[in-house]
């Protein structure tokens, strides 16, 4: 029951050969994109090694490995790069890569002040790379003031530091207002607010979050460099805890930054693979919405053992808790999409699958730490860091993978090889949640964060010599992942233009789409183009109900596939 | 005409200064808040009389920027041309005037170490010199692109460009009136 699609799809691949010089000089939005992509996965292997050498520092109590100074130079680079150089990027990639194809456009707004931004990004990366010749900074990515000031934290590479994440800030900043006015004036006939694929529809309500986050950070990090070059003293005579306000207020929206799309790829994937329309359009919409609002209401959450007084500790308290509702009804209407629907296991659902399990468990502990006196107990212990990394590993990072493994056929014509995926999945899931899950435990028996060595407790050995032989399993599933991602560019099957049987406009393009993405657009009606397109008889804005009295499902859709 | 380029240039820059907006405005909110932290007699250095003189140029480059639009509007690419190059110069004035009144403070002892005041001063203001500096080379080139005829009446990037320079001027209000009007909490 699976009708092909008219003429107008049939478009031949017209995508040039990839070439280096291509790379460097193009100004198309697929490019740029793959070209975000590529960036991200160096870091991710730099990154990823720091990680490793840090988890074999602590395998076992009173290690010699890399101690004090050294660890907290590895903290840095780790956190640092993980941020602003692997998840903004590869997210980053994912919006220009898509955005124009899913609204219809041929490419972003501004295309040259793209580029542009890509550019500045990967100068900041190599900014960051260069500070090792002048002293790795050691601060730690938050930077804490009066930690990060000259007395403590003398060598230049702190400066460099600041300097590539303004610098890659700025790229990312200018990204965002392309995204806005791509996602406001790009849209193709029809493609109303109301019909935009879900994926479009977050990642520009994250332009609006990147607009107003970075420019914090960036003036702050302005504020560090007149204490650290001028010896101002805004965070030592001044108030160490303005840096953290500022920070912060930075720093809260930018973890909805990296989920925000993240969320986008998941609402495109799971309806596609059960076969249902997303349940409660509306309500997945507005809740982002609703997020962008409340992730810069939140930021205090941070500053909770700071001593900022019992009335704010209440409201930061009552305003972190209230953002559990739109993201709990994201995670409600994901499973409600896949209930009764019938749903396929691909290697992208299967992914998809684990962020929800990830996402949700990540979740519940953020919620935890909205309670005033438990985060006063977890907070600076490896209970903050099993929570943030189920966040944003086992949530963004896991959805991008998803995410991947479900645009890699659009990306480059052919499909990844499964049996490769599958086993990239399962080291994946089991080494991420054997290196966090236990983390949880250590935080609740009171280890500490941000501490290079540990003493022989009862408990603690055992645990962190667990989590880094899974960090280890880890390290081997990404491998595998891009050596699969490698491989299949030129080894995979051939896709085709509409592998998976999508809904939406990027479907409709050739695999790898061409130069203009659209040879011509079917008349947009609804909110799934190409369903209209390939059942004539049963469009979704001449739609009869789903179901029967009985329950029972009585469209095509969700039959499809049993 | 919702895909108009007009729209999308001037969208965009609208996005770009709200964005600016958040720095200047958590840069200013640290100054207000670290005057509550120490003793800022600094501030009786400023000399807002004097300033004034060359706020009123800025923001009569303002001025003079909208006769520009006018003309470019109304086809007169050598009047255009010539307001924009007037543009340029005011701004230039207010740019050489600031520097040389951190000279003078500096001279006399408001150095950005000297106290949280200052330093929040030069921090502010310097950024705002940098969006100055920045829109100097764009309003001689907007002048010398409008005598060689090369701009046409509806010119999205140009009135961009005008937008970002107003901005700057509007930041400078509120950075004059904190800085140097307002005696602090």
């Amino acid at each position: 029951m699976n009708q092909r699609v008219p003429a107008v799809s049939a478009a031949p691949a017209a995508a040039p050969a990839l070439s280096w010089w291509r790379l460097f000089t193009s100004t198309d939005h697929k490019s740029i994109g793959l070209t975000y992509m590529g960036v991200a996965a160096v870091f991710l292997v730099l990154g990823g090694l720091e990680a490793l050498v840090m988890r074999l520092q602590l395998a076992v109590p009173n290690n010699h490995l890399l101690v004090g100074e050294a660890y907290n130079r590895f903290l840095t680079m780790h956190g640092t790069t993980m941020i602003f150089f692997v998840l903004l990027p590869l997210l980053l990639g994912f919006t220009n890569y898509l955005l124009p194809l899913q609204i219809g456009a041929r490419d972003m707004a501004f295309p040259r002040l793209n580029a542009f931004s890509l550019w500045l990004l990967v100068g900041g990366g190599l900014l960051l790379y260069l500070s090792p010749f002048t002293g790795s900074p050691s601060q730690g990515w938050f930077s804490y003031a009066p930690l990060s000031e000259t007395a403590f934290t003398p060598q230049r590479g702190v400066d460099l530091w600041s300097v590539a994440l303004i610098v890659s800030g700025y790229g990312t900043t200018l990204t965002a207002v392309n995204i806005l006015v791509t996602g406001a004036r790009l849209r193709a006939q029809g493609m109303l607010y109301r019909r935009l694929p879900m994926f479009a529809w977050m990642a520009w309500v994250n332009g609006f979050i990147i607009l107003f986050a970075l420019p914090c950070l960036t003036a702050v990090l302005m504020m560090l460099e007149v204490d650290r070059l001028l010896g101002a003293g805004l965070f030592t005579r001044g108030d160490p805890v303005l840096w953290q306000h500022y920070f912060w207020l930075f720093g809260h929206p930018e973890i909805y930054l990296l989920i925000l799309p993240a969320w986008g790829i998941i609402s495109e994937i799971i309806p596609v693979f059960s076969r249902k329309p997303i349940f409660g359009y509306e309500f997945v919409a507005w809740s982002s919405v609703a997020i962008a609002f409340l992730s810069f209401a939140v930021y205090a959450h941070h500053m909770f053992a700071v001593g900022l007084g019992w009335p704010v500790d209440l409201a930061f308290g009552t305003t972190s808790m209230l953002i559990a509702i739109p993201t709990g009804i994201k995670v409600f209407n994901w499973l409600a999409t896949m209930w009764k629907g019938s749903v396929r296991y691909t290697l992208p659902m299967l992914y998809a699958a684990a962020f929800i399990v990830q996402f949700t468990f990540g979740g519940v502990s953020g919620v935890t730490f909205a309670v005033v006196p438990i985060d006063w107990q977890l907070t600076d212990t490896y209970y903050v860091v099993a929570h943030f990394h189920y966040v944003l590993f086992g949530g963004s990072l896991f959805a991008v993978l998803a995410g991947l493994h479900y645009y890699y056929p659009k990306f480059t014509g052919r499909f990844l090889d499964e049996r490769l995926g599958r086993w990239g999945f399962w080291l994946n899931v089991i080494g991420f949640n054997g290196v966090f899950l236990v983390q949880h435990l250590l935080g609740l028996m009171g280890m500490p964060r941000r501490v290079y060595t540990y003493p022989a407790l009862s408990g603690w050995e055992a645990l962190n010599l667990f989590s880094t032989v899974s960090g280890f399993v880890l390290g081997v599933g990404l491998l595998v992942l891009l050596v699969n991602l490698w491989r299949s560019r030129t080894h995979g099957a051939v896709a085709g233009p509409d592998p998976w049987n999508g809904w939406t406009l990027e479907w409709l393009s050739s695999s790898p789409p061409r130069r203009e993405n659209f040879v011509a657009l079917p008349p947009l009606h609804s909110r799934r183009p190409l369903w209209d397109l390939k059942h004539p008889d049963d469009m979704d804005h001449v739609r009869p109900p789903r179901h029967d009295r009985q329950g029972r499902p009585i469209r095509d859709e969700e039959r499809e596939h049993r | 005409m919702p895909n108009d380029r007009a729209s999308r240039t001037h969208l965009g820059m609208l996005a770009f200064l709200a964005s600016d907006t958040v720095i200047f405005l958590l840069l200013v909110v640290s100054n207000v808040y670290l005057r509550r932290t120490e003793d800022h007699g600094g501030q009786t250095l400023l000399d807002p009389a004097h300033m004034l003189i060359f706020s009123v140029l800025l923001w009569g480059s303002s001025a003079v920027l909208v006769l520009a639009e006018r003309q470019r509007e109304r086809r007169d690419p050598r009047g255009a041309g010539a307001l924009y190059l007037v543009t340029a110069l005011l701004g230039a004035a207010f740019a050489v005037a600031q520097g040389l009144e951190w000279s003078h403070l500096m001279a006399r002892g408001g150095t950005v170490s000297a106290s949280l005041f200052f330093a929040t001063f030069y921090t502010t203001t310097g950024l705002h010199g940098l969006h100055v500096l920045l829109g100097l080379p764009m309003l001689v080139g907007l002048s010398v692109l409008s005598f060689r005829g090369l701009i046409g009446r509806r010119a999205p990037g140009v009135a961009a460009a005008a937008l970002y320079w107003h901005f700057v001027d509007a930041v400078w209000l509120a950075l004059y009136l904190v800085f140097y009007v307002w005696r602090g909490p």
